[in-house]
């Protein structure tokens, strides 16, 4: 398949639309619960969600075995935008037939509309390992591992697609990016070049822009990543790119607008949600941070970093128990997580444990010596 | 001509914009808030030598140091400059000393360095001035890369290297100092900021950075080192008192020091910023048990240690003043590019709560990187404002970066009536669309108009003198306090006043800015009222004692001595006990 990153994006449009409506022709003899399931399908197919789903769950009453039902009725919940119940219906089907054509795809894609990346990640990996044909999944695999910051995951399953899809602008792009991402700056450059032949499009500025970030030329990556945004609006990421290298150069306010604009097309877009929580947080306006913490919390869950902001909030806020729970599970995890120790050390003092706020000032004071120690950049004349 | 409504309602919103901005300290377009005096006005024509060399060693970036100060006595304030000098990497070919400047009292200066004997003999970094021997007389004690200097003033023009005698010989390099008295005997102590262990690598050099050049370390490689505080014995030596109190056991790499009282127990604390390691915010917690002061170091559980996010930034310039007139002092901290500038408010149980962002600061500072600084009343409104002098230490950073630059413009900013600040830079006058390699600034009347006045040391370039233009139209009064039982120069005094139905107050704290030191007196805004209704001056320790005052004119200076009142009053100050030149 060749496909722009245009129509990549529609494909993932066109995924959750395609609905896997299986027949179900062991009801034939039953009068009642066949009406209803033809009723649902036709209904389904018409574009009444609602009624399908009432049908397919007054026929699920009565034969809670049907797990092709189970199926059509999650597709008609993610159809309406109800996901949690979506989830619920496909795994059902899964349990009674882990080999469903379709539904892994389809609980991936309902994970992936939920900003649960992680959970799309290990669905499609299974899509991938049962179909590994299947270009979609592996594309949306890719995608998913980007989001995650997985790099070098990105460009295990990418690669070899790329090589047998040399043309196909949407894994180009990926891969591209994975690869500038973990500094093989020069591989990336090679797809980059590619996108370029095509003319200047979004994608190359795109590409540019993330080899520029990672050369820390912040101005040179707002331009190209303002160029894009021009371009091509839809962009998956164009925005929340533009956003940080606005950040980086000074220009908070036109940051949070493009923060914003990224959450409009993807509202669990991680960075996104991470960039306008801290902002959030520095403004202290902190039901905005909680709700965009919380979210990007849904896309990558048990992220150390989120969960630091969600303890800060607390703090900030006085509500010091549940702060001292979350930093002390942080740095129980992470135990060389110096900012959470900072903090730990401030609830302890305010909550009037001044023995264990100084354990951690300790630790704060050896973990900074550590770091500075291992500072790089001085030789001897 | 005739104009359409569009047009005419355009216009009249103009003109009421404009009424706003006087108001706020705005100047008709054409005259600058603050007006750059030129070396051929002011006669200042010293340059700093900051040394650069190839080999890029830290201290040629982190200096100079200036003040303001009355050496003489005579009722103007003289100014001070410190320069680098000779020190283990560097021996000047040429002749390179501070500068002395006496005010000629009519907008020009004098350099009387020589006669003075102040020229310096190291690697000069700051200066503190204080009166130490209460003899009336303003000393200086100059830091240095190698070793400080204490200046007793002799009263006749020139000044005596008295270090060794007072004991102050203090090693190594230390920046920022600041006099106070800690323990309210009436006798100023001295707190000194140690930067960091550069003696032992001083050959050390950083690598090769994107344009293959060696560039001024990070000071996060070098090892963090104690501060020195200095206990006045009152015979003209000093003891250091750091040892056994958390001054000694704090490494830090301390660049700025402000001595103030952040929880109003009439001790003065001291609030030490320090690069790439977390600041300190030492509580005065009076004599201990044990023999020696007690000292709490608290900056990391008053939130002010570290960034919001728990990071340990390059703290450079600080400052303190009771901001949003609560009665507590507010603090501010001023870091390098991309890691903000905190504004941090006293949260009246000895923890502070960053409301940077929240007043602008942010957002004007993200790519500053900010060294000298002072709360201070610009427009003499009544309420306290904030100037910052900026400037990033790499030499180079021009050519890898596309947003920050080596030399940066000033910034001002005005309190509004919502207490909050408001950037004012843009319309502040041609010197602040000027870029600079800031370091020092100090604040200081030298013209004795009563509108405070802005000196600031550039790295390697001359300094910058700046009148103020933007307190015309307000009405001031001008105190010159001295201390009789309490230490000569007040340090620590409480001043409330009510003028025009508002009643506002001041802690006379001391240090704040880098490497500097300010105007001694202190210039009460009284916005449009003519007059004081009521002055109270609470002395500091040991005598404590209360003085008032009712009906007080403005737009003059007044001299009040502890226990005495007013010993002097005049619209332009008149020379007293200072020496015949």
């Amino acid at each position: 398949m060749v496909c722009s990153l245009g129509m990549w994006k529609s494909t993932l449009s066109v995924l959750i639309l395609t609905i896997d409506i299986v027949g179900v022709g062991l009801f034939a003899g039953a009068q009642t619960p066949q009406e209803l399931v033809e009723d649902g399908m036709r209904k389904q197919q018409a574009g009444d969600l609602t009624g399908a789903v009432n049908d397919y769950r007054e026929f699920l009453k009565l034969r809670p075995e049907a797990t092709a039902i189970h199926s059509n009725l999650g597709a008609a919940l993610a159809g309406l935008g109800r996901f949690n119940e979506a989830v619920v219906e496909y795994k059902t089907a899964l349990r009674q037939a882990p080999g469903l054509p379709g539904a892994r795809l389809n609980l991936a894609l309902a994970y992936y509309k939920m900003g649960r990346i992680s959970e799309a990640a290990v669905e499609l990996a299974k899509v991938q390992r049962e179909d590994p044909a299947n270009v979609q999944a592996v594309l949306l695999l890719g995608d998913c591992y980007l989001r995650m910051g997985q790099n070098k995951d990105v460009v295990r399953v990418l690669e070899p697609e790329e090589a047998r899809h040399p043309d196909d602008m949407a894994i180009a792009y990926l891969l591209g990016t994975a690869l500038i991402r973990d500094k093989q700056v020069e591989k990336g450059q090679v797809l980059v070049d590619r996108i370029l032949r095509n003319g200047d499009s979004a994608e190359a500025h795109l590409m540019m822009g993330t080899a520029k970030m990672t050369i820390q030329d912040f101005a040179g990556a707002r331009d190209e990543f303002a160029r894009a945004a021009a371009l091509n609006p839809n962009l998956p990421e164009v925005h929340v790119l533009y956003g940080r290298a606005l950040h980086l150069t000074g220009d908070s306010d036109q940051a949070v607008q493009e923060f914003k604009k990224e959450l409009a097309l993807d509202p669990y877009n991680f960075e996104a949600n991470l960039q306008l929580g801290a902002n959030a947080r520095e403004e202290q306006t902190y039901e905005d941070a909680m709700q965009y913490f919380s979210r990007a919390l849904e896309t990558r869950p048990g992220d150390p970093g989120v969960r630091y902001q969600l303890a800060v909030i607390d703090l900030d806020q006085g509500r010091l128990e549940p702060a001292r729970r979350q930093l002390e599970s942080l740095v129980k995890e992470s135990p060389d997580f110096t900012e959470a120790h900072v903090s730990l050390s401030i609830v302890y003092y305010r909550l009037k444990r001044p023995a264990d706020g100084k354990r951690e000032r300790d630790i704060v004071e050896k973990l900074t010596a550590e770091a500075q120690a291992k500072q790089p950049g001085v030789k001897a004349q | 001509m005739m104009l359409t409504r569009r047009e005419w309602i355009w216009l009249a919103s103009g003109l009421g914009a404009m009424q706003f901005v006087d108001r706020a300290g705005f100047c008709a377009a054409s005259e600058p808030l603050f007006l750059e005096i030129p070396p051929s006005s002011s006669g200042i024509d010293w340059v700093h030598e900051n040394a650069m060399s190839p080999s890029h060693y830290l201290p040629e970036t982190l200096g100079p140091g200036c003040a303001f100060l009355d050496f003489d006595n005579d009722g103007w304030m003289d100014i001070f400059l410190v320069n680098s000098g000779p020190c283990d990497f560097w021996k000047p070919s040429k002749l390179v000393r501070n500068a002395l400047y006496k005010n000629n009292r009519d907008g020009t200066f004098t350099d009387v360095t020589e006669k003075a004997g102040v020229s310096g003999a190291y690697f000069g970094m700051g200066v503190a001035v204080g009166d130490y021997d209460n003899d009336g007389w303003p000393d200086l004690f100059v830091t240095a890369y190698g070793r400080c200097i204490l200046y007793r003033n002799n009263h006749d023009g020139t000044f005596t290297d008295v270090t060794d005698k007072a004991g102050l010989a203090t090693p190594g390099w230390t920046t920022s100092a600041v006099w106070f008295d800690y323990d309210g005997d009436g006798r100023l102590d001295l707190f000194v900021c140690s930067f960091v262990d550069y003696a032992g690598v001083r050959k050390l050099e950083c690598g090769n950075n994107k344009i293959g050049r060696n560039y001024y370390c990070v000071p996060r490689i070098f090892k963090s080192t104690p501060s020195f505080l200095y206990h006045n014995n009152g015979d003209g030596t000093f003891t250091d008192v750091s040892k056994g109190t958390a001054i000694a056991t704090a490494l830090g790499k301390g660049l700025g020091v402000v001595a103030t009282d952040i929880n109003n127990d009439g001790r003065l604390d001291l609030f030490v910023a320090n690069d790439t390691v977390q600041n300190f915010l030492f509580v005065n917690r009076g004599p201990g048990s044990s023999g020696n002061w007690n000292w709490e170091e608290i900056a990391l559980q008053a939130g002010v240690g570290f960034s919001e996010s728990g990071r340990p930034r390059s703290g450079m310039g600080v400052d303190a003043a009771d901001i949003e007139g609560s009665g507590w002092q507010d603090l501010f901290v001023a870091n390098i590019d991309h890691e903000m500038f905190s504004l941090y408010r006293n949260n009246r149980d000895e923890t502070f709560r960053d409301v940077a962002q929240g007043n602008g600061v942010s957002r004007a500072t993200r790519l500053l990187s900010g060294w000298g600084l002072k709360y201070f009343d610009y427009d003499n409104d009544g309420a306290t404002d904030l100037m910052l002098a900026n400037g990033h230490p790499d030499d180079m950073i021009d050519s890898y970066s596309m947003q920050v630059k080596y030399k940066e413009p000033l910034l001002l900013f005005h309190q509004e009536q919502d207490h909050k600040l408001r950037d004012v830079s843009e319309d502040a006058g041609p010197v602040f669309h000027k870029d600079f390699a800031a370091r020092g600034l100090a604040v200081g009347d030298f013209d004795n108009d009563g509108r405070l006045d802005v000196l600031v040391g550039n790295n390697g370039g001359s300094p910058l003198l700046l009148r103020n233009n933007a307190a015309k139209g307000n009405h001031w009064l001008g105190l010159r306090l001295e201390g009789t039982q309490s230490n000569r120069d007040a340090i620590g005094a409480k001043i409330s006043w009510s003028a025009g139905g508002k009643l506002r107050q001041r802690l006379k704290s001391n240090g704040g800015s880098y490497l500097s030191s300010h105007d001694p007196r202190e210039v009460l805004g009284l916005d449009s009222a003519t007059h004081i209704d009521e002055l109270e001056i609470h002395w500091p320790a040991p005598s404590k004692q209360v003085e008032n005052f009712k009906n007080l004119a403005g737009d003059r200076y007044i001299h009040v001595v502890e226990g005495k009142g007013i010993v002097q009053s005049s619209s332009t100050p008149k020379a007293s006990n200072s020496y015949q030149s």
